[in-house]
């Protein structure tokens, strides 16, 4: 199973080498935009101190994790992103008459390497933030040890919701509209604490769109913000579920796939 | 080999929604259209058979194909294929065939053919040895050589083909579909994958079912022949039965100086019309050759032009219609 994902990724790979010219452009465009992005975030943060009590190292943190976990979801799995192609054209049917299971084939057809460079930015930021907070006087060990953690559970978390996402648009046949709700909106949600939101959509947080167990949640234990012992726990358990209630989707998703006329 | 049972299989189309939120609103939108592809078809196909299945644009044949390899749940009825079901085992069922779709490769596109050849035998688990038959085997039957370190995009249609069949085959499935697998081919190119499909069907045993909208590809490879229309089974019967019923007629369409005088009547000639000087003659090619006819008209007065039609599809629907 590993063998044939490396020897997947590997021609994916080769194949993208094959237009060089447009792969380094498009990682220094991302790179960019990202840089941007942050840049703006720090220049509303230096002017206003701080956001519903969180200083700017620890929004920094909320915005490191969520910004590393995107980058990672949309490093490995841009196909996922873009599976409105494979419903609209049909091209599905060529990997689901192989003897692999066509998630591992959809997540082996690419690899959008230019997010490395957004998984850069994600850690950097949280590097930036833990030496501000421990400048502050804080004890950042737990930080050190659980961004890791948080960074792969929520990688996982985008990944469920845009599987989730995928799955529903085996029923409209359109995705891209949908992902604004369900990735890109929360994305920028997340860069910032889930207790400023209404309660509507901090619900919608904890539950369909979990991004809040990615960093909000447990942040409130870590950064003594009076949240309980065991919230730090809930962040990978809350990934597992995702993922399993996503794949569960994916699945009823693909009975009803029906391909193109040809 | 293959048992349909009584498949249906119909689409709910929603209608799309246009404007703002228009992914959201078809979502939830309840106007939705009934479509039945496959409607209450059933068949059941041995080892070794050769079966042409066929009928008009959009009668459902890539649906049927679609729901025996796994690509698509049927609605009602069940597949099995060497006795696993394509959408309950279809994992089981995904090493037992090849499939080759005429209008895509399944080729990794910008990668050299060996490439593609060597992920495959990862996917599908085939030892080193097994690999090599089958790679030497279909080298030498479909001349890979000539292009085995190309890109696939920069091979021809023909080229893109053969690939595509060796692939298809390389973890020597014993049941082969083909979707209109001549589908923009060039004469020379057809006969060649015709070629290696008869080998293929007599020395390997292989089970094929195949689409196409070329009446040679049938006469030349099939044995027996399915037509469907509107999503129903409408004939199940050989070649031999479907010529004796309608008699798959070719057409010869000749333009004379002057109209010919005189008509005379061969052997294996159908039907003759002449409509001022344009002679329409319609034969059956098993009894009658058409250098032989042309060779006798010739004869007839001073031929201007000469067109040849091979029988459409569309033609014999009618015919069985009729």
């Amino acid at each position: 199973m590993f063998a044939l994902y490396r020897k997947l990724i590997a021609a994916s790979i080769r194949s993208q080498m094959q237009y060089k010219i447009n792969f380094v452009t498009s990682a220094a465009t991302t790179g960019m935009i990202m840089v941007l992005d942050f840049i703006i975030l720090s220049a509303i943060l230096y002017r206003f101190h701080d956001v519903v009590g969180w200083n700017i190292y620890e929004v920094g943190m909320l915005y490191g994790i969520s910004s590393a976990s995107v980058s990672l979801y949309r490093l490995f799995a841009p196909e996922i992103n873009d599976f409105e192609k494979y419903i609209v054209q049909g091209e599905l049917d060529q990997l689901l008459i192989r003897p692999v299971s066509p998630l591992l084939l959809l997540l082996t057809r690419n690899l959008d390497l230019s997010r490395v460079g957004g998984v850069v930015q994600g850690m950097s930021v949280l590097v930036v933030s833990l030496s501000g907070l421990a400048a502050e006087g804080k004890s950042i060990m737990g930080l050190v040890l659980f961004s890791p953690i948080a960074i792969l559970s929520g990688g996982v978390i985008y990944f469920s919701i845009g599987l989730a996402t995928a799955g529903v648009a085996f029923w409209t046949h359109q995705m891209k509209d949908m992902l604004t709700f369900t990735i890109y909106a929360p994305a920028n949600a997340s860069n910032y604490p889930i207790g400023l939101y209404p309660n509507w959509l901090k619900w919608l947080f904890f539950s369909a769109i979990p991004i809040a167990y990615m960093n909000y949640l447990p942040m409130l234990t870590l950064l003594g913000k009076g949240g309980a012992w065991f919230y730090p726990i809930l962040t990978p358990v809350a990934a597992a579920i995702a993922f399993y209630f996503a794949r569960m989707l994916w699945n009823v998703g693909i009975r009803h796939y029906h391909s193109t006329g040809s | 080999m293959i048992e349909a049972k009584h498949i249906e299989k119909s689409f709910f189309l929603t209608k799309a929604k246009e404007g703002r939120f228009a992914s959201l609103r078809t979502l939830f939108s309840r106007e939705q259209r009934e479509v039945k592809a496959v409607h209450d078809i059933s068949f059941s196909i041995d080892r070794g058979e050769f079966v042409g299945y066929i009928g008009p644009n959009g009668a459902g044949k890539s649906t049927t194909i679609k729901m025996l390899a796994g690509i698509l749940h049927p609605s009602q009825g069940e597949i099995r294929i060497g006795g696993y079901s394509p959408q309950r085992e279809r994992i089981q069922v995904a090493s037992q065939i090849g499939v080759v779709f005429g209008q895509r490769t399944q080729l990794w596109w910008d990668l050299p053919v060996r490439d593609s050849f060597e992920i495959l035998q990862a996917m599908y688990k085939i030892n080193d040895k097994a690999y090599r038959r089958s790679m030497e085997a279909y080298q030498e039957l479909l001349d890979l050589h000539e292009f085995l370190d190309t890109p696939v995009r920069k091979l021809s249609l023909g080229q893109r083909m053969r690939a595509d069949l060796a692939a298809a085959l390389l973890h020597d499935p014993p049941v082969l579909f083909l979707d209109e697998p001549t589908i923009g081919l060039d004469v020379v190119a057809k006969t060649r994958i015709r070629a290696f499909l008869k080998e293929v069907n007599q020395t390997q045993k292989k089970t094929i079912l195949l689409t196409t909208h070329d009446m040679d590809d049938i006469e030349q490879l099939c044995n027996r022949i399915i037509v469907i229309n509107h999503g129903k089974k409408m004939m199940d019967t050989s070649l031999v039965d479907l010529r004796r019923q309608i008699g798959l007629p070719s057409l010869i369409r000749i333009e004379f100086r002057q109209p010919p005088e005189k008509l005379y009547d061969l052997e294996g000639i159908k039907r003759m019309e002449l409509a001022e000087n344009v002679l329409s003659i319609y034969f059956d090619k098993g009894k009658i050759s058409s250098p032989r006819i042309l060779a006798e008209v010739a004869g007839w007065g001073e031929p201007l032009d000469i067109q040849m039609k091979e029988p459409g599809i569309e033609e014999i629907i009618r015919l069985i219609y009729r």
